[in-house]
């Protein structure tokens, strides 16, 4: 019995080549094979229009063009080919503000670098489980931002799980 | 279908009327291969895999680290690679001193004050001494970025970060 996700196109945006390589590693482990890599945020718009992925893994700091600007351009250019498309955000930059501003940028959900195999599909799994309404106002488009978080704490957030709480996935 | 949220004047989009990743069928087979052992082994072996790998780039990075100087941006950047990826490089030490450096940069920056050198300098030395031990001695890596973490937590109290 095949495992679900071998008919899915996945699109990589990183600039670490150590990264990239080992979340396709872990990405064929679950069965997505096809994968496109994207260096920076520029050529994973070019990647975007050219693979149209079903999944989109992105880093937040690179240069040319960062994750949070990528995400804005998936979410709200009119030239996106498709602005719902689920995007995994994989940060290192785990403070309350940058997790806000990934937030804000309209991403699905947020994982805290070092990666985890259990991390990663937790944040896949989520995906698959519990898709997210999207919301549309004035000055935002992205899955909704609503969800419970635990107060009183301002981060930082080490690990994919300590961020569940925040409003952001 | 969509809806009007009267609290906030938004448009809600619900899950079904927009494309999803996967269709609700494919959707139980995908969380059993989540789930199942003989794919979380498989990851496992793929991570461990990368490891060597991950411990010459981050012993790259160790000698960028320390040929930085006073450069400060370079010195953040860096940093934050090491901090990315050096536990699953099996260096968890390097790793932790690494995300507490970039914790004091990011948080004075933010602030708007000035970075000690001395804190940077220190951060830096224990990151090269972590990455160089033949082993990651969690035990003296507890003490050394407990200490140090101890020492950023004073220094951001007293730049008026909270």
């Amino acid at each position: 019995m095949s495992g679900g996700f071998e008919y899915l196109k996945a699109l990589i945006v990183e600039d670490n080549s150590h990264m990239r390589s080992l979340l396709r590693a872990l990405l064929n482990s679950i069965g997505i094979t096809d994968i496109t890599e994207a260096n920076h945020g520029k050529a994973g718009i070019e990647a975007l229009r050219l693979r149209r992925p079903d999944l989109v893994l992105t880093d937040l700091a690179m240069k040319q063009m960062d994750g949070l600007e990528f995400t804005r351009y998936v979410r709200n250019d009119q030239n996106s080919p498709n602005p719902f498309v689920p995007i995994i955000m994989i940060t290192g930059h785990t403070e309350k503000h940058h997790v806000e501003a990934a937030r804000d940028a309209g991403v699905t959900e947020l994982l805290a670098k070092p990666i985890t195999t259990a991390n990663l599909f937790a944040r896949i799994a989520e995906i698959v489980e519990r898709p997210r309404a999207f919301v549309r106002c004035g000055t935002y488009f992205g899955p909704d931002r609503r969800r419970h978080r635990t107060e009183g704490y301002s981060g930082p957030w080490r690990r994919a799980e300590d961020m569940e709480d925040m409003e952001v996935s | 279908m969509a809806q009007q949220s009267s609290e906030t004047e938004a448009e809600l989009i619900q899950p079904d009327d927009y494309p999803q990743m996967v269709s609700k069928r494919d959707g139980l087979r995908c969380m059993q291969t989540l789930q199942s052992d003989r794919v979380a082994l498989k990851a496992k072996t793929a991570m461990t895999s990368y490891a060597p790998m991950l411990r010459d780039a981050i012993m790259d990075y160790v000698e960028a680290l320390e040929e930085a100087g006073t450069d400060l941006g370079r010195i953040f950047g860096i940093a934050h690679e090491i901090r990315n990826f050096a536990e699953n490089a099996g260096m968890a030490t390097a790793g932790r001193v690494a995300e507490n450096l970039c914790r004091y940069m990011d948080e004075m920056d933010r602030v708007k004050k000035p970075v000690d050198p001395a804190i940077v300098t220190l951060h830096v030395a224990a990151i090269a001494r972590a990455a160089r031990a033949e082993e990651d001695d969690a035990k003296m890596g507890d003490v050394v970025s407990g200490e140090l973490n101890a020492l950023v937590k004073r220094r951001l109290t007293d730049a008026g970060v909270r």
